[in-house]
């Protein structure tokens, strides 16, 4: 018993359920805790809408480079392809419509398919399909074929919901005591107009195939490249920096056409050897400024090794994501932030993105927690809302207290792990130790300050719940400053066992 | 020298502080702490119970003193403490507080903020002794503003605080801000900013900065408290952090020794208001004046009974005594004014004991008759004013409460207030919140909490929703929720308490302004009030007063009758209406219509009026866990065979107990008992009775008990009668009646059954406007009166008014001439003069109240004819047709809800203007347009019923489970009339639409459940093991069944039940059944008609719409 749970508000809802599920009467919909309370040990495993749809959507674009050119979305579930003259390519409708089932259960995919004269009564009779009146299609569960003709009378017998309709729209046609679309399209027309609007009506047409339906298809996406063969095969950085001057801005020019901007770009030099160098660039932003890109590659031409020489050039875009066009300047008489992207792209090509980051604070007093990295171009949080002229907080002349306040200093180096100290001589229950041994030397304290009591984040560990740390800030004869701590209040046994650890040093 | 903590924030700083006022003092006084100071935020409300916790702390040895104090929070940012020093410095605060949160705009959502300037505090601060709280970084600048605004105003009052936060460089900033004291001439004084007594106490205290921050523990973020070291430290421990700073520990004592005001001495400062009645007398002349005339005329012509002379004098005395009369003037007044205007009202409670109540006709009970003790009601050792609860209609009471403020003005009245805490339900949801459940786990949890309890929730019902309680952040929801419990989330306003004073109300206490308009409430509770001595005076809005003015009114209008609660009619002589009452026929009356009250009536068996106060006062928690009930029931029966003498235990005791049959039902019987039988004072009793209310946390009546005891023993009681009666006395705990308050409602109980017996059609509408009221939904009330002989007209466009009405009878046709029902209980005459009503729009739900007096404006003209003439006459929104349409009111149209629906549809949203002035000229209303017909498909009588179920929540047709019967029948289950021909102990399946859960808290978890079916109703009993293994089941089902054995006794059935089965699934059948003598449709044949519900889980695609039948179930508690 399978199902997936998705957070809707502050609700955890089920998105789906497997078919065991449903026989126990778990729908889609449902509060995963009231299903849970109806089935112990219910698998649960969050739902991934977007992985779902860019799923479909893959699916999609290789059906559109398959089977027909015009493949549409429908929903999150389901598919509309337009067999319109490729069906005896694969061996009539019936033929090509196993042909993808099959193919889809390989892949893992139970699926439903209904061929029918209109994109509206395949869309019914795949969903409600068992419905439909007996002795007009032919269904055996997974195809169902309607003749051509005949899916007017095939839909007839179709809920209402059948039709694609709004839920308020079903809603009162249930009231109505209209049930089915063969009552709903035998009802006068103009009085339906007036009650639901035309859309109604012109689902109902769409279905019956009175009006045509505009289907809006996927387009795959092309690979966007160049390539560059050499009668004679080149051999020095000089001429390959002189013919990426020319492929570059044929690249970004490609990728203008197409609305893109490149993430990342690989440059294949084909060796004669047939050992082909490449090189990857990516860049933090889409671009397609041909001087960025070149100044990045060619930064990086002299890791190709040329060996005997290379016979042919060629850029992939190999990651790109939508870009419009883009204007040089956002307003004449501003002066606009310098942009980082490049720099960052230049410092990434050179030490790697994984060495890039920015720290930002995190609210929270343990010294591990109150720093998080973040990515290097992240925008930072925004600013409070300005307050109201009429508010009378804006007479508050108190400050609030920063995250990292400068009275409350930390230290510029943290180790990584704290380190137990040994012979440390301190006063119960709240005095700095006047001597410590840390990694074998003996320190001296003669001036100290603290404690700064840090209490342990209960609602994260249960180990935390009464753990407390008393850091103190200390120098020693010879003015080296430690950060230490010491587990426990001094007072209360629970709160710790009293052992002392270095945590960092200042200066 | 010692150290007292002058900065305690306790929970009354609503969701900052986490500790009680009587945790935080039992700690301090443990520590020995000579005093504690209390400084909510801009609030005073926890200072009364902090007096209390004092005082009881101090009785116990550990002598504590409650310094009376405040946290000021200035708009500017600053915030200091201050601290009154004797009585007009509390005067000064609390007017100052009056003036901060008389500022805030409630509309604006700034109820209970205070906002106040260095201006308003420079007006009030003489007197008061403060302290600058520096924030946690500050060390303040060379010419610091809040320190020379400290310095002008309080001078060598004025403090600044030290305070260790434990953050990084403490010592620097405490040194620096001693100096920084030092220059400005102000004394440095330790505090500890207390917000919880003991370390243990930190996770509540961030839960509950989670849940005012409205965020999850883990978003929390730095909004939680940074500094540590939150709890009280003790003197010694004090002393070596400040060693320091030695005189910032004996500024504490300093204030302490300053401050020697008592929240105790505002006593001497209340005064009465002034009734002006009878110009040139004192009060007491006055009253006195007023209570023998009003005597004399109420026996007039006759000579007042001695009896009644002598109370009066020894009551009016007493009055004297105390100072009271101008209090019983007040009240007076109040209900003089109330008659004035035609509103019911009865004065309860333990007012009723009184004489004074009587004669001026403030209660309606005579307590010379009935024997009632007076000092009940006042006593000269409680120095505490009385207590007189008046009841008003419902309706009216606002009229009342506005004469009030206009009366005595608006500085002299104010609203007391109520302060809510949280219960289990509210502290799961809330504390599941912070810790980041999602909301439909913290609602399923605090779904398996029943109603208010306020234990907590135990870990087998988190594993009966399949949940693992040891999950850590489960576990600790359940934990910190349990602690939560009892902790007040914010202040609202009482519904009637009203507290009056001579002088400014705002030089006693905090007043602020309430959430509604007009409105001002203080800080207090009725509790606190009533401690510090302050008169109060309860409006309390009573429905059943409403409903019986209703039934005035209409018997006045269509019967000719004229009738008040107090004509001779209404005074409990009437054999009909006893015979009805004996067999528990009581749906809808008041009092006595529960189910533990109906069960109780049989064995009861009323005959008078008093047998109906004792039946309104044994059915409560407290009798039946003193084991008085079976005693009592056993006992009058054997008195009315006749046989056996009741033995009485001393001669004395007989006085006290004969009307009860010797055992003691009334709070005034165990008072007396005490009196006569152990021989304590007035006093003393009352003490007694105070302690009562505590019984049930202290386990007993404790030090009472062997004074108690051997009192009797020495009166010659044995010991076996006197530990019985010690017994019963405990188990009144707070629950006991006094008989004065049974008296009273039992008197309304009464005229209420007198209506329901003579004139159920009137009792019915009348109730059905009332609502909601009571215990019984509409649909039970409009069933019982039908099961009576009263016919019920359904909701209709062209008849129904927004009241349910009683249709007038024909001048010329003949009365009611159907065969006498023999249901009826009333007389012949009452049978013939027996009127129809017809179903108001009121229970129309989502219908509001102005578009039906449109719709019934625009009728006054003529009836209408269609849809289209509805809507442009009335202009009201098409959305309120549909309402109606749904209702099925457009019958008399000939449409039924589909065609009516379809017909509102296609209106507009507005009328167009060129054919409003066509319509006009013609004279006539023109069709819009001129539509095809269309044929809609009948409603099959089953979704008829889920129509007017939804629409209405009630129905005229027939019941849904007539409509499976044939399954039930199958299933081989018996209909809930079949129970009454069943022998005791037979083996039952019977099934039904749950209307009522119920689990008495007297009944150690067992759960009473009320099903209904077309027959009837059946009440089932689960008892607790039965309950906790269903649990689910009932509380989520709708329809269920109930296995179990059938339990008759005295003519009162129970099914007590084995196993109950979940039936939902066959209610939301309904909607597509037709009547189980028509044939199934849609078999593919003839298309139409509906899915057959049969293929339903075979098509798992198909998105049920169908909601089960909305019945709404009472759950009482």
């Amino acid at each position: 018993m399978l199902v997936t749970s998705l957070r809707e508000g502050s609700k955890i809802l089920i998105a789906a359920a497997s078919p065991a599920a449903r026989a126990l009467d778990i729908r889609p919909g449902m509060a995963v805790t009231q299903a849970r309370a109806l089935v112990p040990g219910l698998d649960i495993r969050p739902a991934d809408p977007e992985g779902d749809r860019a799923e479909l959507t893959r699916l999609a674009i290789a059906a559109a480079r398959h089977w027909s050119p015009v493949v549409a979305l429908s929903g999150e579930d389901g598919m509309f392809i337009d067999i319109t003259g490729t069906a005896h390519l694969f061996g009539g409708e019936e033929a090509m419509a196993r042909r993808i089932v099959r193919l889809l259960a390989r892949l893992g995919f139970t699926a439903r398919i209904a061929v029918a004269d209109s994109a509206g009564a395949a869309w019914a009779l795949a969903r409600y399909g068992p419905y439909a009146r007996r002795g007009i299609c032919r269904d055996d569960g997974r195809v169902l074929l309607c003749p051509p003709g005949a899916h007017s009378d095939a839909i007839a017998t179709l809920p209402t919901i059948a039709l694609r309709l709004e839920p308020a729209a079903i809603e009162l046609l249930k009231r109505l005591g209209v049930d089915d679309i063969g009552q709903l399209a035998a009802m006068p027309r103009a009085p339906l107009v007036r009650r639901f609007g035309a859309f109604m009506v012109a689902r109902i047409d769409q279905a019956m195939g009175r009006t045509s339906e505009p289907l809006d298809p996927v387009v795959p996406l092309k690979h966007i490249m160049i390539c560059q063969r050499f009668a004679e095969p080149i051999l020095t950085g000089e001429v390959i920096a002189h013919w990426l001057g020319h492929l570059i801005p044929q690249l970004t020019g490609k990728l203008g056409r197409a609305g893109r901007g490149a993430r990342m770009i690989e440059l294949v030099a084909d060796r004669i050897d047939g050992r082909p160098q490449i090189i990857r660039i990516g860049v933090a932003r889409a671009s397609r400024d041909p001087a960025h890109l070149e100044r990045l590659l060619l930064r990086r031409i002299e890791t190709i090794d040329p060996g005997f020489g290379i016979d042919a050039l060629t850029l992939h875009v190999r990651r790109s994501e939508p870009l419009g066009a883009q204007s040089f300047v956002e307003r004449l008489d501003e002066e606009t932030k310098p942009d980082l992207a490049p720099l960052v792209d230049t410092l990434a090509t050179r030490i790697g993105t994984g060495r890039l980051w920015r720290s930002q604070p995190i609210e929270s007093d343990v010294p591990e927690r109150s720093v998080a990295s973040a990515p290097v171009l992240d925008p930072p949080e925004r600013a409070a809302a300005p307050l109201k002229p009429g508010d009378v907080r804006q007479l508050d002349r108190t400050a609030d207290l920063h995250p990292w306040h400068h009275r409350w200093p930390r230290p510029i180096r943290m180790l990584r792990r704290p380190e137990l100290l040994d012979h440390v001589i301190a006063e119960l229950p709240d005095q700095p130790p006047r001597r410590f041994t840390w990694r074998g030397t003996t320190h001296r304290v003669v001036r100290a300050d603290g404690p700064e009591r840090v209490l342990g984040e209960w609602w994260k560990r249960a180990s935390e719940q009464h753990s407390v740390r008393d850091y103190f800030r200390v120098e020693d004869e010879a003015g080296q400053r430690f950060w230490l701590f010491r587990r426990g209040d001094g007072e209360r046994g629970e709160t710790g066992d009293l052992s002392w650890f270095m945590h960092g040093a200042f200066g | 020298m010692t150290y007292s903590e002058l900065q305690v924030t306790t929970h009354y700083s609503f969701l900052r502080g986490a500790s009680s006022p009587e945790q935080v003092f039992t700690t301090a006084a443990n520590m020995g702490m000579p005093a504690l100071g209390v400084t909510d935020r801009n609030s005073v409300g926890g200072v009364v119970r902090a007096l209390v916790a004092a005082e009881q702390i101090s009785q116990q040895g550990y002598p504590i003193r409650m310094i009376a104090g405040c946290r000021l929070d200035l708009v500017d940012g600053t915030s200091l403490l201050v601290w009154p020093e004797d009585r007009p410095a509390w005067s000064r605060l609390t007017r100052l507080l009056t003036l901060g949160k008389g500022r805030a705009d409630a509309q604006k959502g700034e109820k209970g903020q205070c906002f106040l300037h260095w201006e308003d505090v420079a007006e009030h601060a003489a007197g008061l002794v403060s302290a600058i709280v520096p924030g946690m970084t500050e060390t303040f600048d060379q010419d610091d503003l809040a320190l020379r605004w400290m310095v002008d105003v309080f001078g060598k009052r004025g403090h600044l605080c030290l305070t260790q936060h434990r953050r990084p460089g403490d010592p620097l900033r405490l040194h620096l801000l001693a100096e920084k004291a030092r220059h400005f001439g102000l004394a440095p004084v330790a505090t500890g900013d207390i917000l919880y007594d003991t370390p243990d106490r930190r996770m509540l205290q961030d839960v509950v900065a989670a849940i005012r921050s409205k965020c999850t523990i883990d978003d929390l973020g730095f909004r939680r408290e940074r500094s540590a070291d939150r709890h009280l430290k003790s003197p010694e421990e004090m002393a070596r952090r400040f060693k320091r700073y030695p005189e910032a520990i004996a500024a504490t004592h300093a204030i302490v020794e300053r401050c020697t005001f008592s929240l105790r001495e505002l006593k001497e400062q209340y005064r009465y208001p002034d009734e002006v009645v009878i110009s040139g007398k004192s009060p007491q002349d006055a009253l006195a004046k007023m209570a023998r005339t009003a005597l004399e005329e109420r026996f007039a012509p006759e000579p007042i009974p001695p009896a009644y002379t002598t109370l009066l004098e020894h009551e009016l005395a007493l009055v004297e005594e105390m100072g009271y009369a101008p209090y019983f003037l007040t009240v007076n007044s109040i209900v003089r004014f109330a008659r004035s205007q035609e509103i019911l009202c009865q004065g309860r409670g333990s007012a009723a004991n009184s004489v004074i109540c009587f004669v001026l006709g403030i209660t309606s009970i005579d307590p010379v008759f009935h024997k009632l003790l007076f000092e009940r009601f006042i006593s000269t050792e409680r120095h505490e004013p009385p207590d007189i609860d008046v009841d008003f209609e419902h309706e009216r009471r606002e009229e009342v409460i506005q004469w009030i403020y206009e009366t005595y003005g608006r500085n002299h009245a104010a609203m007391t207030a109520v302060v809510s805490r949280f219960r289990t339900r509210g502290a799961v949801r809330e504390v599941g919140k912070a810790l980041g459940l999602s909301e439909d786990m913290t609602a399923a949890l605090s779904g398996q909490v029943w109603g208010w309890s306020s234990d907590g929730l135990p870990p087998e019902h988190v594993e009966a929703l399949n949940l693992d309680p040891t999950e850590q952040r489960l576990a600790l929801t359940l934990d910190l929720a349990k602690q939560l419990i009892g902790t007040p989330r914010h202040l609202s306003q009482h519904p009637g308490g009203f507290v009056l004073a001579h002088g400014r109300l705002d030089e006693l206490l905090p007043v602020e302004p309430a959430a509604m308009v007009d409105r001002r409430v203080v800080e207090w509770e009725k509790l606190d009030v009533e401690e510090l001595g302050l008169m109060k005076v309860d409006i309390l809005g009573l429905g059943m007063l409403g409903c019986m003015r209703r039934t005035f009114d209409l018997l006045r209008a269509h019967k000719d009758i004229s009738l008040r609660l107090d004509s001779p009619l209404m005074q409990g002589e009437d054999r009909e209406t006893f015979a009805m009452i004996q067999t528990a026929d009581t749906l809808g009356v008041f009092q006595i219509e529960s189910r533990a009250q109906m069960s109780m009536l049989p064995r009861m068996r009323p005959e008078n009026f008093y047998d109906i106060a004792i039946q309104v006062a044994i059915v409560r928690p407290g009798p039946i866990q003193g084991d008085m009930v079976h005693p009592y029931l056993k006992r009058r029966e054997q008195q009315r065979q006749g046989k056996v003498e009741i033995e009485y235990p001393s001669p004395k005791l007989r006085v006290v107990l004969e009307k009860t049959l010797g055992v003691p039902l009334f709070q005034e019987q165990a008072m007396q008992v005490a009196i006569e039988g152990a021989g304590f004072t007035g006093g003393e009793a009352d003490r007694l009775r105070r302690a009562m209310a505590t019984f049930k946390q202290t386990g007993g009546v404790g030090e009472f008990r062997d004074k108690l005891i051997s009192g009797m023993l020495g009166n010659g009681i044995s010991l076996d009668f006197a530990e019985r009666l010690v017994k019963q006395i405990e188990g009144f705990g707070s629950y006991g009646f006094p008989e004065s308050h049974a008296a009273s409602f039992a008197k309304i109980a009464y005229a209420s059954s007198w209506m329901k017996c003579h004139h159920p059609e009137i009792f019915c509408a009348a109730l059905l406007n009332a609502q909601p009221m009571g215990f019984y939904a509409p649909a039970q009330i409009v069933r019982d009166a039908r099961e009576h002989g009263v016919e019920a007209l359904p909701v209709c466009i062209n008849r129904s008014d927004w009241d349910t009405i009683v249709v007038p009878a024909p001048s010329d046709a003949p009365p009611n001439v159907r065969p006498r029902d023999t249901r009826f209980w009333g007389t012949d005459a009452d049978w013939r003069s027996l009127l129809p009503i017809r179903l108001g729009m009121r229970i129309v739900l989502g219908l509001s109240e102005d578009d039906a007096a449109a719709i019934v404006k625009a009728r006054a003209a003529g009836p209408f004819t269609s849809v289209e003439d509805a809507w442009r006459r009335s202009g009201v929104k098409p959305a309120a047709l549909e309402k109606l349409a749904r209702a099925d009111a457009f019958q008399c149209l000939g449409l039924n809800r589909r065609q009516a629906l379809w017909a509102i549809k296609g209106l507009g949203q507005a009328p167009l203007l060129l054919l409003t002035a066509a319509d006009n000229r013609a004279g006539a209303i023109i069709p819009e347009s001129h539509e095809p017909a269309v044929a809609l498909i009948p409603l099959t009588a089953g979704r008829e019923v889920v129509e007017d179920y939804r629409a209405t929540q009630l129905t005229l047709r027939n019941h849904p489970l007539h409509f499976l019967r044939g399954e039930l029948d199958r299933l081989r289950i018996r209909k809930c009339a079949d129970l009454k021909t069943m022998k005791d102990g037979a083996r039952v399946e019977v099934a039904g639409i749950i209307l009522v859960r119920q689990r008495p808290g007297s009944a150690e978890g067992v759960v009473f459940v009320t099903l209904e079916d077309e027959t009837g109703i059946a009440n089932a009993i689960l008892w607790k093991d039965r309950f906790e293994a269903q649990r689910r089941i009932l509380m989520a089902a709708s329809m269920i069944s109930v296995v179990g054995h059938v339990q008759s006794e005295s003519g009162v059935i129970h099914v007590v039940a084995d196993r109950i089965v979940d039936h939902t699934h066959l209610l939301r059948g309904i909607g597509d059944l037709e009547l189980p003598d028509m044939k199934m449709p849609g078999d593919g044949a003839t298309r139409g008609g509906t899915i057959d519900p049969r293929d339903r889980s075979r098509l798992p695609l198909f998105d049920r719409l169908e909601e089960v039948i909305p019945i709404k179930s009472h759950d009482f508690h």
